[in-house]
């Protein structure tokens, strides 16, 4: 089984490889359309609805820096895709290089327990837990900042701090009581 | 005027918006051009239901020029209410050479003898159709210009379009419609919608077609959509792939818009864990309903997206195929063991 490894190849100068993968392919477009916009290094998209990826493109596919993982609240589908997806990634990824991003969390038609489902998920592998909000340019633009701010440290561009370092900080957490039924 | 001519124009204007109202009377052409200047359009329904109700007993207007203001309005905007397609079979020999001055006699004719009162009126649109509205009366009432039947026809294919016919009126529609166009039979197409528009491109096919071909994907230096040398789609092959099966299942383009596909199931009932279910003899009847504001395209987009498994499954393309969307599905072979469903009828 192929895996996706992080070290494999060298890294490009300048420049940063992010890997969005999201099941329902419309948040990754927009994303990829505001993350190239990016001036001050280049920054070089790549759109997946799964992993593992596929054999043809092993060669021509540069060092990915960051993989980004998109899960659309509102389907159970696009979490257990996810999931899945997670097997394919070499266990060297989830020290910093891994970030999953949750849109629809305010959606009425989320049920909290796949939010739940999310965050332990995040939790117990190191990951930050980013919200998103992906109707609105504007939210586009946020969640581009963000994600920006990871991707620069992963491919190390940011003097005297790696992508194990910032995972420290940002790495999500479980709140303890969160098997406590919530108020609504 | 006569009181069930004045329902006729209220009903009329009841049809018609009011945006409509100004360019369906000036194509209706049968005001003069200061009774038309006279109508103040920005009035509310009902006082222009007054005034227009005052030229027409000045102009001592019948029942048939109103119906005639009534079929301009609906040629021009079919797409309403539930059309039902009929389909002519077992033409004779001179079926094809049918012209419009002898399918419009024979048609009037062969009605009129069936049913002692009606009133019939046939004309022809810009697209060669053949537009029909009937009045359907009986033998000790006159014809009731309230529910008027709309048949739509192409001289010398065999569909019938049809809205609003009741199934005492069809036999002799039926009837009126084999002799006139010279046909031994006339079936259920199993086709409905409320776009006339759409169910006819449907059964017509026009709407763009893709044909499998040996190379789907088009030469590469041909392919200039890339957006942004920056982006890149891992998986862009096989979702090329998908979205080729999807088109050629479907038709590529802007699709002809259904409302609803309906499947009526009379198989066997088959779960393995449910022995006592599975151990009836009768067939498991149950229906089974799509509907969506523009079907095909989203059958084609979950098709192409990944969500129904590519190639498409029979079932679904058949809608598209053979222009049918009322499927009546029963069990091919003996017992509960055979595998295979074929769509019948």
């Amino acid at each position: 089984m192929s895996l996706l490894k992080p070290f494999s190849r060298l890294p490009g100068l300048n420049s940063a490889n992010i890997l969005l993968v999201e099941r329902e392919e419309q948040f990754q477009q927009s994303l990829a359309d505001v993350l190239v916009e990016e001036t001050t290094f280049t920054v070089n998209v790549r759109l997946a609805k799964s992993l593992p990826l596929p054999m043809e493109n092993e060669e021509s596919r540069p060092r990915i820096d960051l993989v980004v993982f998109i899960i659309n609240l509102t389907s159970e589908l696009s979490l257990q895709s996810a999931e899945a997806s997670l097997k394919s990634l070499d266990p060297g990824y989830f020290l910093g290089k891994v970030c999953f991003m949750v849109t629809n969390a305010r959606s009425a038609a989320a049920p909290i327990e796949r939010l739940d489902v999310a965050r332990k998920l995040a939790a117990s592998l190191y990951c930050p837990l980013l919200f998103a909000e992906d109707q609105t340019p504007d939210g586009v633009t946020n969640a581009t900042e963000r994600l920006l701010t990871i991707l620069k440290v992963a491919a190390g561009l940011v003097p005297m701090a790696t992508s194990l370092y910032l995972s420290n900080l940002t790495r999500s957490t479980v709140p303890p009581d969160i098997e406590q039924p919530s108020f609504n | 005027m006569a009181d069930s001519t004045k329902r006729c124009l209220q009903r009329i204007m009841r049809l018609i918006p009011s945006y409509m109202l100004r360019t369906t009377l000036e194509k209706w052409g049968r005001f003069t051009v200061e009774q038309q200047k006279s109508i103040d359009f920005t009035r509310s329904k009902w006082a222009l239901t007054e005034a227009l109700l005052s030229i027409c007993e000045e102009n001592k207007f019948a029942m048939k020029h109103l119906t005639g203001l009534e079929m301009i309005y609906i040629m021009d905007n079919p797409n309403q209410g539930m059309w039902y397609v009929l389909q002519l079979l077992d033409p004779e020999d001179d079926a094809h050479s049918v012209e419009l001055m002898q399918f419009k006699e024979q048609f009037k004719s062969h009605l009129k003898e069936l049913v002692r009162h009606v009133s019939i009126k046939i004309k022809k649109h810009t697209d060669q159709a053949v537009w029909i509205r009937i009045a359907w009366g009986d033998a000790f009432s006159p014809p009731n210009h309230l529910k008027p039947t709309y048949v739509v026809h192409y001289l010398q294919t065999p569909s019938v379009f049809v809205t609003n016919l009741t199934s005492k009126q069809k036999p002799l529609l039926s009837q009126a419609m084999l002799l006139s166009t010279r046909h031994q039979a006339i079936k259920d197409a199993n086709l409905s919608g409320q776009n006339l528009t759409a169910i006819r491109d449907l059964l017509m096919k026009k709407y763009q077609q893709v044909f499998p071909t040996k190379y789907p994907s088009p030469l590469a230096e041909n392919n200039q959509t890339i957006s942004n040398p920056l982006i890149e789609k891992e998986q862009a092959e096989p979702a090329a792939n998908r979205l080729h099966m999807a088109c050629k299942a479907f038709g590529g383009g802007a699709l002809p818009q259904l409302q609803s596909a309906v499947y009526k199931l009379e198989t066997k009932f088959r779960d393995h864990s449910n022995k006592t279910m599975t151990e009836r003899e009768e067939p498991f009847r149950c229906v089974v309903k799509f509907a969506s504001t523009n079907l095909l395209e989203s059958l084609r987009h979950c098709a192409s997206s990944g969500i129904a498994s590519t190639p498409v499954t029979p079932l679904l393309s058949c809608i598209s195929l053979k222009g049918r969307n009322y499927f009546v599905i029963t069990d091919n072979g003996p017992g509960p063991s055979s595998q295979t469903h074929q769509p019948q009828n």
